[in-house]
């Protein structure tokens, strides 16, 4: 083992760690600047408390480099029934905050099951994948299991309700499909398919406030109270920061309190306005190299297990990315999904710092064989 | 290791090519926004600075205004008047106690009542107009916007005040209305409401809250730093809400208030159609005059009307139970024709009182009816005869009749909060207080005292089902919901809940007494005689004791303190052939049914003829 310890070592991926460390410590100083309870001299409580859930990342992160990353494959199964149970028990004695169901309490920590769903839906399909042969094209037969696999975790957290991850978890698990090879009527009939559960979800699951979401977002005239209002708020925000941005808590949108949900979901358009264009694009390039160099990564892995898991952590980062910078910049409609590493949050902070630990994982047992 | 090494399947190059393609679509995606963010910030740049600097947008809200609510004649009861409200944003004000204070001058309202609407807004409140004065006319409203350019961060808009028409008439069923709470505000069944905004709290305000409310519209105005408006960003106009027709008759509520009110007399009249189950007055009193909480509640009203001992929010109708008295003595009849255990022939000696074991029940007159047959028994009201059927039925097989005129459970009128009153049977006893039913319980019971509880609407209900045949209707206050334009959104139907499974026979001969009780020499009910036209009414007197007193012990309820007073019931239905109309009357502490209730239900009923024959002109 020992000498295991010291090529892991010498391997340590420095690239990705140096690029999510940077990126974090961005995401701390825009929360300080972003929480209204902001004093001259201390830490806002917010910015205090998510810096701490960055060290417990960060230390969650080496732990993940531990294990062999092949060992995981045994307990993706398990982990998966795990995060499904915990679902369920968040549905029944959960806390509501904004009428979602969402929290487990530990103590006086939040635990928020459905960012960790996300990760165990990439072990899961990650483990799926590499146990069927690469070569035969996959039919829709196949695809019932993984699309039941989906539908549970998923259903669950629609019902909390929290369309934004719930659309995340199944993008991510949804894109493996990409790798596969599907034939192309599986594809059509799947995306009959997914239409058809798209129009389900929304007459009998969608709650109004999220159908007036999609409204808003096609016809923003429509309700100028509601989205709307978040929309226009964030675009003027970021807009108005320019190329190089109005500087640290000096953005008027951003301190005069007219973003909503400015700590979570549109915590890019103070970094937007505080910070430019400039700051804004060194963010994305950062965002950009980590994504690229996950490719790598599944791509220099020698087995497919260590691929798969390596892709799902990169779409994860694809996704939630588009998603929630879309949405702030008014290309894509509001839906509640927070930026990796920015938006404040300690269960999506542990939850990519530990996505990040495995993609490390990955690359660091590259050589070993 | 080798163990894992060995696992892994050889790979064919799908995933690598696949691989290229993802890298190139996650580049080009990544360009993609940061184009868009180029000409956002850089482009565009200009253009949102200049928006963000010179402030931002204001959202006001714009209330619809809310749906009226008409009797069955189309007379409005409740609607929207015209008002105009003043409104601070805190963020705009410079010297907000010196604006608040010329504000009150303006207006004339006070100005502790000024501040503590204005409340001490912090955080995002701060930029959202706060409201300081309400239900302003024209006149007050004139001499604010006059002086507006020199308030900055003042503005006022209009805001249609509820009124209603008739103050403290049908208050109870039509309700009042308060601002929603923060609790509700954090249910998910509240997402379209704001803070700020009315909500139905009581009665058919609360129940269709929805349909009257209708859609609230906005707009988005571009303001300056001091608060002026410099543009119409957009503009979604309201949707006034729903117009709820009723079953009421207005004028019919009308006269029984009236009645009740003549001699300040506390309790609660049912008019119901036997026909249809459809409810044409229902009174409440004391009430209270909802037109004072529609712009916001004062708490020292509201606490005066809360903690008054009797009780004015109380919609007496349908949530207040007493126990029937003698209107209970139907169903012992019943229960005595339908169990064969009497026939119409059957003779009962009464000597004004009743031995059972040690005990000596009494009848209310202390020398005895003498001999009595079912139907003399019912006209004369007499104790003694249901004493004895009563303990013969046993409590069991009373309950039984008593549920199959509906009585113990909801007659089902959409208001809430209505009460399913109380039949007992043995198994309740022991279930309640784990004591032994004994046959002195059901003594009293038979005569309608003791355990029962009726409320006023299901003593209406349980009679129109005799008046009517026995068909028991839903109870329903709903006619109709329309569209402001007139379109009809709902109709409520007639709903039969169930045939009473009573013969026609036994109804038949209980209709005939009842209309004996009105018509007859020793009737308890001759107030009822001498209706316009000559029809012909049916009733049935109750006297409900109050003070439970020593069994068989009988206080004449006149000598009484008013509050150990008996209740007095009188139900009626009319013409007695024909029932086009019931009505049940409860005066509480009034004494006698037949002298404290039944000049009430005759008033409701003389009204009821006279708006039928047109006689009356107009209001």
């Amino acid at each position: 083992m020992q000498g295991i310890d010291r090529r892991l070592i010498q391997n340590f991926e420095w690239p990705l760690f140096t690029m999510a460390v940077l990126v974090a410590a961005i995401g701390i100083v825009n929360l300080i600047s972003a929480s209204p309870e902001q004093t001259v001299t201390g830490m806002p409580d917010t910015a205090l408390r998510q810096l701490v859930w960055l060290g417990i990342g960060i230390a969650l992160m080496f732990a993940m480099l531990i294990p062999d990353y092949r060992t995981l494959e045994r307990f993706a199964l398990p982990f998966y029934g795990v995060i499904v149970a915990l679902l369920v028990t968040v549905l029944i004695g959960g806390r509501i905050v904004n009428g979602s169901q969402r929290w487990l309490v530990l103590g006086p920590l939040n635990l928020q099951p459905s960012e960790l769903a996300k990760l165990a839906m990439i072990l899961l399909f990650a483990r799926l994948l590499a146990r069927r042969s690469a070569s035969s094209p996959v039919g829709l037969r196949d695809l019932i299991v993984p699309g039941i696999l989906i539908a549970i975790p998923a259903a669950l957290i629609l019902k909390q309700p929290d369309l934004g991850t719930t659309l995340v978890v199944c993008i991510v698990s949804a894109s493996y499909l990409v790798l596969t090879r599907v034939r192309v009527f599986s594809f059509v009939l799947l995306a009959a398919f997914g239409a058809a559960a798209a129009t389900a979800a929304w007459v009998f699951y969608l709650h109004d406030y999220q159908k007036e979401r999609v409204f808003t977002f096609l016809n923003p005239e429509r309700d100028p109270l509601g989205a709307a209002y978040h929309a226009i708020q964030s675009q003027i925000a970021v807009g108005s920061g320019g190329l190089f941005g109005k500087g640290f808590g000096q953005g008027s949108q951003s301190q005069l309190d007219f973003l909503p949900e400015q700590q979570t979901d549109f915590v890019f358009s103070v970094l937007g306005e505080e910070w430019g264009f400039v700051g804004v694009a060194v963010v994305l390039v950062l965002y950009l190299g980590i994504l690229l160099r996950g490719l790598m990564i599944a791509h220099s892995s020698k087995d497919l297990f260590g691929s798969y898991l390596a892709l799902g952590v990169v779409a994860l980062f694809f996704w939630a990315g588009v998603i929630n910078i879309g949405m702030v910049i008014g290309v894509l409609p509001v839906v509640g999904v927070p930026l990796p590493m920015l938006s404040y949050g300690g269960s999506a902070l542990l939850t990519c710092m530990a996505a990040l630990g495995l993609l490390m994982n990955v690359s660091m047992r590259r050589y070993i064989f | 290791m080798s163990r894992l090494t060995s696992s892994a399947p050889p790979s064919d190059g799908t995933v690598e090519r696949r691989l290229r393609g993802v890298s190139l679509l996650v580049v080009s995606v990544w360009m993609l926004l940061l184009t868009r963010l180029f000409y956002l910030q850089v482009v565009q740049g200009d253009v949102y600075k200049v928006s963000a600097e010179r402030n931002s947008v204001r959202t006001q809200r714009v209330q619809a205004p809310r749906g009226a609510v008409l009797d069955r004649n189309f007379e409005v009861l409740v609607d929207s008047r015209p008002a105009f409200e003043v409104l601070v944003v805190p963020h705009e004000t410079e010297d907000v106690p010196t604006t608040l204070l010329r504000i009150s001058g303006l207006t004339g309202r006070d100005l502790d009542a000024v501040r503590k609407s204005y409340g001490t807004p912090r955080g995002r409140a701060r930029f959202q107009p706060q409201r300081v004065a309400h239900d302003l006319d024209r006149d007050a409203l004139a001499s604010v916007e006059l002086r507006l350019w020199a308030l900055g961060g003042v503005l006022t808009q209009v805001s249609p005040v509820r009124g209603y028409r008739f103050g403290p008439s049908a208050a109870h069923l039509l309700g009042w209305l308060g601002e929603v709470s923060p609790e509700q505000l954090r249910e998910k069944e509240f997402q379209s409401y704001r803070l700020g905004d009315v909500i139905g709290r009581g009665g058919i305000e609360r129940l269709l809250d929805s349909d009257l409310r209708g859609r609230p519209g906005g707009r988005n105005l571009l303001v300056d730093a001091h608060g002026k408006e410099l543009d119409l960003l957009s503009r979604v106009e309201p949707q006034p809400g729903r117009n709820v027709v009723l079953t009421i008759d207005h004028q019919l509520q009308l006269a029984a208030e009236a009645a009740l009110d003549r001699e300040h007399k506390q309790g609660a009249v049912v008019a119901l159609d036997p026909r249809t189950g459809e409810v044409l007055a229902l009174a409440s009193r004391p009430a209270f005059d909802p037109n004072g909480f529609a712009t916001g509640v004062d708490p020292e009203v509201w606490r005066a009307l809360t903690s008054d001992p009797h009780k004015p929010l109380m919609n007496r109708a349908l949530q207040g139970q007493y126990p029937p008295g003698s209107t209970y003595k139907v169903v012992t009849a019943i229960g005595g024709l339908e169990e064969k255990l009497v026939d119409p022939h059957t003779q009962v000696y009464c000597g004004g009182s009743f031995r059972l074991g040690r005990r000596t029940y009494r009848c209310w007159k202390k020398e005895g009816h003498g001999a009595m047959d079912l139907h003399k028994a019912l006209v004369q009201s007499c104790d003694v005869y249901f004493y004895k059927l009563g303990l013969e039925l046993g409590v069991n097989r009373l309950a039984y009749y008593a549920r199959a005129l509906g009585l113990g459970s909801r007659t089902g009128i959409e208001l809430g909060g209505e009460m399913p009153g109380l039949v007992p049977t043995k198994e309740w006893r022991k279930l309640r207080d784990g004591t032994t039913w004994v046959e002195g319980d059901t003594v009293s019971v038979s005569i309608g005292q003791g355990a029962n509880l009726w409320t006023p609407l299901q003593l209406a209900s349980a009679y129109a089902a005799i008046a009517n045949g026995g068909t028991r209707h839903r109870t329903h206050i709903l006619k109709r919901i329309e569209e402001p334009d007139g379109t009809i959104v709902r109709t409520v139907e007639p709903e039969v809940v169930s045939d009473v499974a009573i013969s026609a026979a036994t109804l038949a001969r209980v209709r005939a007494a009842l209309s004996g009780v009105v018509n007859e020499p020793h009737g308890t009910g001759g107030v009822m005689r001498n209706l316009p036209g000559g029809v012909l009414a049916a009733g049935k007197t109750g006297t409900a004791q109050v003070v439970g007193m020593a069994p068989g012990e009988r206080i004449d309820s006149e000598d009484l303190a008013r509050q150990h007073r008996d209740h007095a019931w009188f139900v009626t239905y009319a013409p007695a052939d024909d029932p086009r109309l019931v009505v049940a009357v409860l005066v509480e502490h009034g004494g006698h049914g037949g002298s404290a209730a039944a000049p009430v239900a005759r008033e409701v009923v003389v009204r009821f003829l006279e708006l039928e024959q047109g006689l009356y002109a107009g209001n």
